[in-house]
């Protein structure tokens, strides 16, 4: 696909080289920097046959300030015109007339006689120009909007297009071909961007000045040249115009350019360019978002959750890059129809088969290999199939001269399926599955496993133009075994799993112009297993222990509308009711009411029968944005929102270990909320190349758990004992600038942002730093990204990665001291230092292989260096004793420049 | 599930191709800091009363006592009684006070530093019911039962062992380099009877009202494993029970779980100790010391071999420990024993005979208790 892209757009440079050639004195060319408009038609009278007519005095003020380079004078006109009332009309003897308000009649319109039924000047190759030409399409009638219609048809076949997405850039509005290719949108009059896309195609797109109801034909061919910056998606964002504020995306393509580890292209990794996103460790299996927990994230594949995002301990995703189309991370702004989580939804959109033929893509790393396939079986049916293996045994073995690995193995691997059939022009079902396995040993005796499997059906139904809905059902399961074998008398197999049962229904209804609803109910039934350790093999007499098994419920009814109060005002707001409880059977222990829940504070125990419900709580969720649009590039928004999470992840280390095991809310503790009030400005620059965003952002949760100390949280089956009520709250600023297009494009990112707890003044069981505010585990005040990117030549481009942070807390011991016979421990209060700060500079080197058409694939090559400099950046500290004094150690994962060279194919 | 843990450590130890060593900066005043360590007895009994400073986590040095400190401890209504230190920062209390009232202890350090408690009430500790040992196979479990009542909910005991330590092949004999021959050990100079003593490092708390009528049934004090060393003959074992205050529970646990793991990557959180004493002109100083008033109750048991037999005692270190089989004779006494490494053990009188020809000797590890413990019996100490 890729490939005949490439071939075209070689082919689209060559002709319209040609054809600025041939008409050169018609086009303009030229750099005016803030240039008076008088000189500017000067420069235009001189270069070129246009001989200009016009008042001095209506353009007296007017500079122009662009660069032209090839380009025609009715679009350089419409450029310097834009956001005026002059207007210009040219002659066929290159006379130019500008006027102010009315437009001078010089001739009949070109497409005089094609009133109302303007048809599209292409015929095909597509002159590039025409999509930036404006049309001036209907006759003025009364009304401010106009019903724009037409037919949409395939520029190779000649045949109508059936499904492709007619989109209007500004108002967002968007509507779909029928079979016949036919469509209707009702557009505001004026002028406005018309995009047409071809599902799995291309973007195509029109200029238009909407008079009134008007007839647009279009053709669109798979091979056209595609705009890169107008890639549309079902909500695809503009920084300045959406309502919703605190999102963030980021296309499979964009993360490919990103150095990778080892070279594996990764989605966490890509995600943690954006500003607000932390991880806490290098190698760790969480990421951070505005200051919140790494379990209070949803990372949604489709529609199932997954648990353990992570291969290897967190060295790598565990989301194949391949089978993914994109990425979208909601720190703020977090849509109705999503929630149980409190600090984030990362919704990764899986790649759809494509229609035409059976294609596919794959790698080879030093890591892994990667193999996927996708197409169409029949008429409307199409596939993906993916997986990726590791072989990274013989790493791990060349590593062990130089460190000492013992006999450690590793394996992974990860499977993705899925199948999307159109029973009709208004049924569709998608099914898909994705399994993910890792095992790994770091002494040969000890097996440590862990796997997910997700499966989910997906019915969409279009109602009709307005109203259609998505039906989902599907199970999440993620399973975690240590096997201990290295004496047969101890042998032992520690686990433990969750599995929940999803059911969704979410419908999507446009209600007029002005609002779009969201609405629908989402069930989750969980079961899980916090823990549980067996004898393994004959000869062990380990005891068996288990902590009970835990079964809830959650079940969210939400609403969510986005409503378009006028140009400047867009609100986007939800409500989301959720309802948990937790069910027996279940022994529990009662505690003296107001006592804290301790051992002595046992009065007695409650048996709940299966089924018989524990403790179930109630709550509304708010989400609220709003957009203030103050011009047409630039915009303010503000937004709050409240999320109640019931799963959590009880981990007492600072970094996610996989040990860690989660817990429903019960009767003892309840579910996590927050709020989170953001205020943001957007602005676009430089004709939108740049975009700019500056987000402050304040929240507060509670009923975050933290943790006596000494807590042991493994087959604790009483943790309510060891959990101190904490409240957190967190704050921060983020400053991202983006520049999109050119051979130079890249991100910048800055954020300082805190996030603190304190255990709650009424805790009794202890009290954290004397219930002062300290900092969360992950609490790193500064944080910056550079992501440049260099395009040296269509077939060679280059990215440097930077990345910057304050180092994360810690708690140290600080001081020895003798005390009741025995040497003591002094630590000092809880994270109140910090490892030294983080600094990587990441840079890689993506060659494209050459273009010729009937290769049979395309090749690309990806090499580079992760840890350019080679800093031993701190992944922890840890005292040991040593001759018998305490001895601090600083513990860095990547500490040497790592090299990667990867291939890639694609056919 | 420790094991999990200890894995886990192992694996990022692992992965340490890069463990550099990390000192980060730590303020002065976090490292050195004032201990105070205290149970006054209110009845008379002497009590000590430790002043300490702390030491950086890497020091080797041995802790420095406080010296040179006033203390006195006043009660609301005026009275107050000095502390005298009796050593190096140790100071002693001893006097009979009325349980009614509250208390201060104050603190002038030689530096002008001035610390002070909370205000402290005497708990009258309930006396100690009971205190016995139990025996099955895995070996001796010493008790206490005791029962608290309204003023003394929360219990502390501490212990202190002592046992009598034997050599594996004891000797009576000497050699005597100013006569130049061997001679029998006078009392002073034996070296088969020794004591060896431990004050507990375990810090052992209960809450009576989690019991039935506050009865602390049986409270396990100390394990021995069968086969130990220190039921190797006779042993002595002094419980201390102190009540203490609310605040002084939390204090001991913090100490307590913050002695059984020392800050490695998969370690719990620990949590800020600090106690009932605070500096008086900047609380912000850090100090350690959770000092009680109150009664401690004292019971000593002791456990005889016989009553836990069968004992088998049996250091491996010793096994290679045997008597020579060649005698050392007279004229060699001074090369064998001279420098202190073997001991005359046996006598060597060939049959038949009745002068003593020379000794078999041992080894001075095998036969000299003094290298492994004292032989000073302790003033406490009752033989059967």
């Amino acid at each position: 696909m890729r490939k005949k892209l490439l071939l075209f757009s070689i082919l689209l440079s060559i002709l319209s080289a040609q054809a600025t050639f041939s008409q050169q004195t018609d086009r303009i060319t030229g750099f005016f920097p803030g240039t008076s408009f008088i000189r500017f038609v000067e420069i235009v009278e001189q270069e070129t046959a246009y001989r200009f007519y016009l008042k001095e005095s209506e353009v007296e003020d007017l500079t122009v300030n662009l660069q032209a380079k090839d380009d025609r004078l009715e679009d350089v006109l419409a450029v310097i015109f834009d956001k005026t009332d002059l207007k210009f009309s040219i002659s066929t003897d290159k006379e130019v007339f500008i006027s102010r308000g009315e437009k001078l009649l010089v001739r009949f319109p070109a497409d005089y006689f094609l009133r109302n039924t303007a048809k599209d000047a292409s015929t095909g190759v597509q002159d590039e120009f025409v999509r930036n030409r404006r049309y001036t399409v209907g006759v003025a009638g009364p009304g401010n909007e106009a019903k724009l219609s037409g037919v949409v048809t395939s520029l190779e076949s000649q045949k109508p297009i059936d499904g492709a997405i007619v989109y209007e850039k500004e108002s967002q509005r968007q509507t779909i071909t029928n079979r016949e290719g036919k469509y209707e949108i009702l557009l505001p009059k004026g002028n406005q961007t018309l995009l047409i896309q071809n599902i799995g195609g291309y973007t195509e797109q029109r200029l238009l000045d909407i008079q009134g109801d008007a007839t647009l034909d279009i053709t669109i061919g798979e091979g056209v040249f595609s705009l890169s910056e107008v890639v549309v998606r079902s909500g695809a964002l503009s920084n300045v115009t959406r309502p919703e504020m605190g999102v963030q995306s980021l296309t499979v393509q964009q993360m490919r350019k990103l150095p990778a580890v080892m070279g594996e292209v990764d989605i966490i990794r890509g995600i943690l360019t954006m500003p607000g996103v932390n991880t806490a460790g290098e190698a760790s299996v969480g990421f951070n978002v505005r200051g919140g927990a790494a379990d209070q994230n949803l990372i949604l594949l489709d529609q199932n959750t997954l648990y353990n995002p992570s291969h290897l301990f967190g060295f790598f995703s565990a989301v194949n890059a391949d089978m993914v189309q994109g990425v979208e991370l909601y720190k703020a702004g977090i849509p109705a129809s999503y929630g149980g989580r409190l600090s984030s939804v990362l919704q990764v959109t899986p790649k759809t088969g494509r229609q035409d033929k059976i294609g596919g893509s794959g790698g080879i790393g030093p890591m892994t290999g990667r193999l996927s396939l996708d197409g169409p079986i029949g008429e409307n049916t199409t596939f993906v199939l993916g997986t990726r293996l590791t072989y990274s045994d013989w790493l791990l073995d060349y590593l062990e001269e130089r460190a000492d690995l013992g006999a450690s193995r590793a394996q992974f691997g990860d499977f993705n399926a899925s199948v999307q059939h159109r029973f009709s022009e208004k049924d569709k079902i998608r099914i898909s599955g994705y399994y993910s396995k890792d095992k790994f040993q770091f002494d040969p005796d000890t097996v440590y496993s862990y796997s997910n499997l997700n499966y989910a059906a997906t019915w969409t139904h279009y109602f009709n133009d307005r109203v259609e809905a998505d039906f989902s059902v599907g199970q999440d399961n993620y399973d975690f075994q240590v096997q201990g074998e290295d004496n047969a008398l101890n042998a032992y197999r520690y686990g433990f799993d969750v599995t929940q049962n999803f059911a969704k229904a979410l419908f999507r209804h446009e209600k007029g112009d002005k609002h779009i609803f969201t609405y629908g109910f989402h069930g989750i039934l969980y079961d899980l297993n916090p823990g549980e350790i067996n004898p393994f093999g004959a000869e062990s007499i380990v005891i068996p222990d288990r902590v009970p098994r835990e079964k809830g419920l959650e079940a969210s009814l939400f609403f969510g509308d986005e409503y378009e109060l006028n140009d400047k005002i867009t609100l986007s707001g939800g409500l989301r009711l959720n309802w948990f409880g937790n069910f027996g059977p279940q022994t529990l222990p009662d505690y003296a009411s107001g006592e804290p829940f301790l051992p002595e504070n046992i009065t007695g125990e409650s048996t709940y029968q299966d089924g018989e419900l524990i403790k179930s709580y109630l709550g509304p969720e708010l989400r609220l944005s709003g957009r203030y649009a103050l011009n047409n590039w630039s915009s303010i928004k503000a937004g709050v929102n409240t999320m109640r999470q019931n799963i959590h992840l009880l981990s007492n280390s600072s970094v996610i270990t996989p040990t860690d095991t989660w817990k429903l809310s019960d009767g003892y503790l309840k579910p996590q909320t927050g709020i989170q009030y953001a205020l943001g400005y957007f602005r676009n620059m430089a004709n939108n190349a740049l975009e700019f965003s500056v987000e402050g952002y304040y929240r507060t949760m509670n009923n975050l758990l933290d943790y006596r100390s000494g807590a042991t949280l493994v087959l604790n089956d009483r943790i309510e004992q060891d959990v101190l009520v904490t409240k957190g709250r967190a704050y921060g600023l983020e400053l991202y600038l983006k520049k999109l297009t050119g051979k130079l494009n890249g991100s910048i990112a800055y954020t300082y942002s805190r996030s603190l707890m304190q255990t709650d003044p009424s805790e009794q069981k202890e009290q954290v730093n004397r219930s002062e505010w300290y900092p969360s585990n992950f609490d790193q005040p500064h944080t910056a990204n550079v992501v440049l990117n260099y395009e040296l030549s269509r077939r060679v481009n280059t990215t440097l990665a930077g990345k910057y942070s304050t180092g994360r807390p810690v708690t140290l011991p600080s001081a020895k001291f003798e005390y009741a016979g025995s040497e003591r421990v002094y630590f000092a209060d809880r994270n109140s230092f910090r490892i030294p700060d983080y600094f990587r500079l990441d840079l890689s080197i993506n060659l494209e292989g050459n273009h010729k058409v009937d290769k049979v694939a395309h090749g690309s090559w990806s090499l580079g260096v992760y840890n350019v400099l080679g800093r031993d950046n701190a992944y922890s500290v840890y005292y040991i004793p040593e001759d018998g004094k305490l001895k601090g150690y600083q513990l860095a994962i990547f500490a040497e420049p790592i090299p990667f060279v990867s291939y890639n194919f694609r056919f | 599930m420790k094991r999990i843990v200890l894995i886990i450590i192992v694996i990022l130890g692992v992965l340490q191709a890069c463990r550099t060593p990390y000192d980060p900066e730590i303020p002065a005043e976090q490292s050195s800091f004032l201990v105070v360590e205290a149970y006054l007895d209110s009845e008379g009994l002497r009590s000590e009363l430790k002043l300490s400073r702390s030491a950086p986590i890497d020091s080797e040095f041995e802790f420095t006592p406080e010296t040179g400190a006033v203390i006195t401890l006043s009660s609301t209504t005026g009275e107050s009684y000095g502390l005298p230190e009796a050593a190096d920062g140790t100071y002693i209390f001893q006097a009979d006070i009325s349980e009614d009232k509250t208390y201060t202890l104050d603190i002038l350090l030689q530096n002008g530093e001035r610390y002070r408690s909370k205000e402290m009430k005497p708990i009258i500790t309930p006396e100690i019911i009971d205190a016995g040992f139990l025996t099955d196979e895995e070996g001796v479990e010493i008790f206490v039962t005791t029962q608290g009542d309204a003023n003394a909910d929360d219990f502390l005991w501490t212990y202190e062992e002592t046992w009598i330590y034997r050599p594996r092949i004891r000797t009576g004999f000497i050699y005597d380099a100013s006569i130049g021959n061997v001679r029998d050990r006078t009392q002073e100079e034996q070296i088969e009877l020794c004591f060896r003593s431990e004050v507990s490092p375990d810090i052992l708390l209960e809450t009576s009202s989690r019991f039935a009528e506050q009865v602390v049934f049986r409270k396990t004090i100390a394990e021995i494993p069968r086969g130990d060393e220190r039921i190797m003959e006779r042993y002595s074992i002094l419980v201390s029970q102190k009540a203490i205050e609310e605040d002084a529970v939390k204090f001991w646990e913090i100490l307590k779980k913050n002695t059984e793991d020392i800050g490695s990557i998969f370690s719990p959180l620990p949590s800020l100790i600090k106690g009932n004493i605070e500096n008086v002109d900047d609380a912000s100083t850090p100090v350690v010391g959770q000092v009680s008033l109150g009664v401690v109750r004292q019971t000593r048991l002791y456990i005889d071999r016989v009553e836990v037999a069968p004992w088998n005692y049996l250091d491996p270190e010793f096994n290679d420990c045997v008597i020579e089989e060649e005698p050392t004779l007279i004229a060699s006494y001074q090369s064998k024993f001279g420098n202190g490494s073997a001991l005359p053990a046996r006598v060597y009188m060939p049959a038949g005979g009745t002068t003593v020809l020379g000794y078999f000797a041992s080894q001075r590890r095998c036969s000299d208790c003094t290298l492994y413990a004292s032989a000073i019996r302790p003033d406490f100490w009752e033989d059967e």
